[in-house]
């Protein structure tokens, strides 16, 4: 392939915009999810008291090896027994499936989708228009012909090389390449939310609930159903006096 | 304290970020801080100002320093004017004042307004403990670790009104619940045991022997586990009705956990002289 | 730099579960901060091809080594297992290390 020669006004005007461009934009989501994604949902007691028993049998599986006989067995009797368990007594419809119908849902969707993927698609599609048609830069490394659509959006030659990247495919390759770096720039968490925590409380029973808790108790009953109670403490005289 | 008053404000904040982090209440050094160097440069902190505002309410009301709290609350008021988290620090201030009544009414509609606030659930049951309502206290906190099962301060708090009540089957029970969320604290371990030592009875006492063992293979250095353990051993050897099995395989352990104490105090002080004295003490029979 | 675990002799092994999630971020951003130096490395020496993919690997690979040095011979008291201290995150990295090589290639070699 013959070496093509840029011209410094691409550079300038095209290669380095974009990727300020996509750096800016990242940026700027992540203050905007903070805006807009502040508000928590509101927790139902129901969905509350019901993950802190998952969560309780789930401690009871891991660390259950550390309680006595009786007391494991006088738990697990709370969650599985057959006439008073937790987990067979407490009848709990299957969620809505469909999101339409509940609103708060809704919202929570649009907002997922505000912050993720309509600055992508926005930006990407001004991007595309505005610097459309454009070589902007070549990757360092050989590529084969399959390459050529991914890369080279917009630019319909046949005799260039793969190697060559157009304005569109340069955004998608700063995209992704800038993901972690932004974990580095802005910080695992900033502690720029803190006043709006003050707002909505910090109820600390606000956990991830599951999506339903029928299947959720059945799946729990069947783990400690089939869990084999042995103690940790037994051998340890012995082995500490060794 | 000489330290803290000199400090400039940049200083203090650490401190209080620091003890807010590792939930240590220090009451009085926090006032004095406060008042030493961050009352007058509070809009310097930023968006910290708002936590620290309620760190040193939750201060001045352990210390009886109303005018403190007041202005506060007051500031945060004015900040978050619907925020139950500052209604809650409202409601301390009244039972600081013992008013409970009307403590309780602000906490009843806050538990309206948000089901799930644990905060206010909890300020109900203080102001039980408060008016040493013991019983009813208990009965609040069992009805609300029905909801919130895996709330391990409040197990801790019922374990502890257990035992003040006597009812060491229960504060048994309570610790479990603990030591399923932290294992690997050597602390729990060992209170679990002492609870279980106090309760006595031979059965007991073994597993506290066990109890102890595991809180010194978690931290050689727990003095009062070694001891525990010693005591445990001790009855142990002079209960009637353990087997001659079963009591030399427990005389091994005395003398192991004896060596082992000795060189704690060894290392500590280099002597051990109060410490066979001690030991001598233990073995009475 | 990590903190330690508290770890006890037996097979009895306590992991501080604040202490892990810690560490595993910290190595976090020093790989990422890695792939980004090294690919600004690469671009500027404008290296090409599959020495430039080797160039990643050897950073990788050297990260692994630094990381246990600084552990010393205590490597386990504050990760899990040396392995996938070397593989986690290598994808993610490439991309920022791609990114970061081609870009550099391009202002430095090719205008």
């Amino acid at each position: 392939m013959a070496e093509l020669l840029l011209d410094a006004n691409i550079r300038g005007w095209v290669f380095l915009p974009i990727v300020v461009i996509t750096f800016l934009v990242g940026v700027l989501r992540h203050y905007i999810s903070l805006l807009i994604g502040g508000s928590q949902k509101k927790a139902d007691i129901q969905q509350v008291q019901d993950s802190q028993a998952l969560l309780r049998a789930r401690l009871l599986r891991e660390n259950g090896k550390y309680l006595t006989r009786s007391a494991f067995q006088m738990r697990r009797y709370y969650f599985n027994d057959e006439e008073v368990g937790y987990f067979l007594t407490q009848k709990r419809t299957a969620p809505a499936s469909n999101p339409m119908t509940d609103p708060s849902m809704m919202t929570e969707m649009l907002k997922g989708n505000l912050t993720n993927v309509l600055p992508m698609i926005v930006i990407g599609g001004w991007i595309n228009w505005m610097f459309s048609g454009f070589v902007t830069t070549k990757v360092p490394f050989p590529l084969t012909l399959r390459f050529k659509p991914m890369l080279q959006r917009g630019i319909e030659l046949l005799s260039l090389d793969p190697a060559w990247v157009s304005s569109a495919s340069w955004y998608f390759l700063n995209v992704f390449g800038l993901r972690s770096i932004y974990a580095l720039v802005l910080g695992e968490n900033n502690a720029a939310d803190q006043s709006r925590q003050f707002q909505d409380q910090m109820s600390g029973a606000a956990v991830q609930m599951p999506v339903d808790p029928k299947a959720a108790f059945k799946a729990e009953w069947e783990a400690l159903e089939i869990y084999q109670h042995q103690s940790a403490l037994e051998g340890l005289a012995a082995e500490m006096i060794e | 304290m000489e330290l803290t008053k000199q400090s400039s404000w940049n200083k203090a904040r650490d401190i209080l970020k620091d003890w807010r982090d590792n939930n240590q209440r220090r009451s009085v050094e926090v006032i004095e801080i406060w008042e030493n160097s961050l009352a007058s440069k509070i809009h310097k902190l930023g968006d910290d100002r708002f936590v620290v505002l309620e760190q040193v309410s939750v201060a001045a009301l352990d210390c009886n320093r109303l005018d403190v709290a007041a202005s506060c609350i007051h500031s945060l008021i004015k900040e978050f004017p619907n925020s139950l988290r500052v209604r809650t620090l409202l409601v301390m201030k009244l039972e600081a004042q013992q008013r409970y009544e009307e403590a309780l009414e602000h906490l009843e509609t806050i538990i309206k307004i948000d089901e799930t606030n644990t905060a206010a659930r909890k300020r109900k049951i203080c102001i039980l403990k408060a008016k040493n309502k013991i019983p009813e206290a208990i009965k609040e906190l069992t009805e609300y670790l029905k909801k919130f099962m895996t709330d391990q301060e409040t197990w801790q708090e019922l374990c502890d009104l257990y035992l003040s009540e006597g009812d060491y089957a229960k504060a048994v029970f309570c610790m479990e619940e603990l030591f399923l969320h932290h294992p690997h604290n050597h602390l729990l371990h060992q209170r679990y045991a002492d609870i279980l030592y106090t309760q006595g009875g031979l059965e007991n006492i073994e597993l506290a022997i066990s109890h102890y063992l595991m809180a010194i293979n978690l931290n050689e250095k727990n003095i009062r586990a070694l001891y525990g353990l010693a005591l445990s051993c001790h009855q142990v050897l002079t209960s009637a009705k353990c087997s001659a099995a079963k009591k030399k395989e427990i005389s091994k352990q005395m003398m192991w956990v004896s060596k082992h104490l000795a060189r704690q105090y060894e290392e500590q002080q280099g002597n051990t002289e109060t410490l066979t004295e001690l030991m001598s003490a233990l073995q009475v029979s | 730099m990590p903190k330690p675990k508290s770890s006890k002799p037996g097979d009895h092994t306590a992991y501080s579960e604040l202490a892990v999630r810690n560490n595993a971020a910290v190595v976090e951003y020093c790989r990422t901060s890695m792939a980004a130096l090294s690919g600004c490395t690469a671009g500027i020496l404008g290296l090409t091809g599959f020495y430039g993919f080797g160039f990643y690997v050897l950073a990788v690979i050297g990260l692994w080594v630094l990381l246990l040095m600084r552990a010393g011979s205590k490597w386990n008291r504050y990760f899990l297992n040396r392995k996938s201290l070397l593989t986690n995150g290598f994808v993610g990295g490439l991309c920022t290390y791609v990114l970061f090589w081609t870009f550099f290639y391009t202002m430095v070699h090719v205008y």
